[in-house]
């Protein structure tokens, strides 16, 4: 009885460990997604770009853990400002599609380049902390903790909190959330919307680069797949949680994680990912705008008022 | 007319590609006054006030407010300058607050205090936007929006108002109140220059009327040179309806 109960219990916090890494991707994918309303499908890819260029540096330059760690989050921006200008400024606003097609295509083009500058299957990754895992001994067993995931938590926790204090409190977070509401509004009352979006991407990338960091960082080894593990991680978090929910990407990435978590445990690591999508398919039929979202964010863009005269 | 006008176009051109819109307008809005340009649906009204406000760019032509050349500034140059665009369809954003609406009027200020304290003055004007602070503008009534965007424009502090069909869509008795705030503006010392197809109340505010047609100023008048005008009347102000479902016969040239 006691055993099993400290394997639940190990189980969910497994889950919410691994889980705060979904929430930080998740994030970064709602404010791509979510509050630019951008179909940015190279957005995994960027992230993955940013953390090859810190292992290449740590590799061929001895650089430490801290140095890949800004190298990560700078070739992210510089990657994601690549993206921004190619799929997106020069595309008109009405014309979605081709921008989320070209951004599909830039995926490709950065793994690829991601491949060329280091072709094998996996590289080392510098630890994020070295030592043993906490212990944290209970009257009915013990449970392990790893630090790393301790400070994946708290990230992202902070910068959930940091940027819903960002978007809704400041004059830049007005700005932004009134060049998606209405461009030509926001325009007209001199916001610069092209200089307003390059900035958004920034600061998705950066988001971005330090989950892609803290996840290579605690997996101490990268490969080029971490560009589509983490856009279906993030994709399949941010969608659970609600479309341009802050608090729902957390919640959302926790929660994949811990229903991961128990899947495996129970029924075995291949089952892992398809208890993930069954996850999403039954919130999706449930709930279709997430679990926090508003049902603005499941439907149209127009809002439902303003004919009462 | 007295002084220098507040703001003066003269023969400007706007084309969407190879077709233009606006074929050499030149008009002149004198300060502390309400004008009001009038016309048929794509006689180019919409396209002069965003090429005011600097979203369209003038292929020729002059457009000087308060004596200094605003052709081509981008629209940050020309809010911050002062002039400020209530546009059509009043573009408020639905899904921000109210308060986060007027917040972002005054995006180009830098003075906070002093943004702090028009807000303040924003609530007082219109307290429903008191009353409906904290809800999504999306969730207002037609009529509550176009206020929004009314006070939304100010907190730029223009010394010209440019408003683009303010009626648009509204209950009469809401143009009502919209034409009451309007008023209200030009005694504070607002110069307001206005699109309305709804001729009859602007009648009772404006002090000056331009009539565009087929992108070109057919007629220019006083509201009583207006009422004077045969072919404006009829087409204008005969109606008992606030608006005519098709344009008017052809004034002067086609």
């Amino acid at each position: 009885m006691g055993g099993r109960l400290i394997d639940a219990v190990q189980n969910t916090l497994d889950g919410l460990m691994v889980g705060s890494s979904y929430a930080l991707l998740a994030l970064g994918f709602t404010l791509t997604f979510g509050v630019m309303r951008r179909l940015n499908l190279a957005y995994g890819a960027t992230i993955m770009a940013g953390v090859y260029l810190g292992t290449w540096l740590t590799l061929e330059h001895d650089a430490g853990v801290a140095a890949g760690g800004s190298a990560a989050v700078g070739g992210a921006i510089l990657a994601s400002l690549y993206v921004e200008r190619l799929c997106f400024a020069s595309l008109p606003e009405r014309a979605a599609l081709a921008s989320m097609v070209s951004s599909f295509a830039v995926w490709m083009q950065l793994e690829e380049a991601a491949m060329l500058a280091l072709p094998r299957h996996t590289y080392p990754f510098p630890a994020l902390v070295s030592g043993e895992p906490l212990g944290v001994v209970l009257p009915w067993g013990a449970l392990a903790l790893r630090l790393e995931y301790l400070v994946m938590l708290g990230s992202a926790m902070a910068i959930g909190a940091g940027l819903y204090f960002v978007l809704q409190h400041t004059r830049f977070g007005r700005a932004l959330r009134a060049t998606t509401d209405n461009a030509l509004g926001a325009r007209l009352l001199g916001i610069e919307v092209g200089a307003m979006r390059m900035r958004a991407f920034a600061l998705a990338a950066a988001v971005g680069g330090i989950a892609g960091f803290l996840i290579a960082a605690t997996d101490q080894q990268v490969t080029p797949m971490l560009g589509m593990w983490t856009t279906i991680k993030g994709l399949v978090a941010m969608m659970l949680g609600g479309l341009g929910s802050l608090r729902g990407a957390v919640a959302g990435g926790l929660l994949l994680g811990v229903v991961e978590a128990h899947a495996q445990w129970y029924f075995g690591p291949q089952v892992r990912d398809l208890v993930a999508f069954l996850l999403l398919f039954a919130c999706l039929a449930v709930r279709p705008a997430g679990l926090l979202g508003s049902a603005r964010a499941g439907g149209s863009h127009r809002p439902p008022g303003g004919g009462r005269g | 007319m007295s002084a220098a006008p507040l703001l003066e176009i003269a023969d400007v051109v706007t084309a969407y590609g190879r077709i233009e819109a606006l074929k050499g307008v030149s008009l002149s809005v004198a300060a502390g006054t309400i004008t009001c340009l009038l016309g048929p649906n794509g006689a180019g009204k919409t396209t002069l006030m965003l090429t005011v406000a600097g979203i369209l760019k003038p292929k020729r032509g002059a457009i000087r407010f308060e004596g200094a050349s605003i052709a081509g500034w981008l629209p940050d140059r020309v809010v911050a300058r002062g002039v400020a665009l209530v546009p059509e369809n009043r573009l408020v954003f639905a899904q921000m607050s109210v308060r986060d609406n007027l917040l972002a009027g005054a995006y180009l200020r830098k003075d906070r205090d002093a943004v702090a304290a028009d807000l303040e003055r924003m609530y007082e004007r219109f307290p429903r936007l008191r009353e409906r602070a904290q809800q999504h503008a999306g969730t207002l009534s037609g009529g509550e929006q176009q206020m929004l965007a009314v006070a939304r424009a100010l907190m730029s502090r223009p010394r010209l108002l440019l408003m683009d069909e303010p009626s648009l869509g509204l209950a009469p008795l809401v143009v009502g109140d919209i034409f009451r705030i309007i008023a209200g503006l030009k005694a504070e010392g607002t110069t307001v220059f206005l699109v309305e197809q709804n001729a009859r109340v602007a009648l009772d505010v404006a002090d000056r009327f331009y009539l565009m047609e087929q992108g070109r100023v057919s007629f220019q008048g006083t509201p009583g040179e207006v009422v004077q005008d045969e072919v404006i009347r009829r087409a204008y102000l005969g109606s008992a309806r606030p608006r005519l479902p098709s344009p008017p016969p052809q004034a002067g040239e086609g």
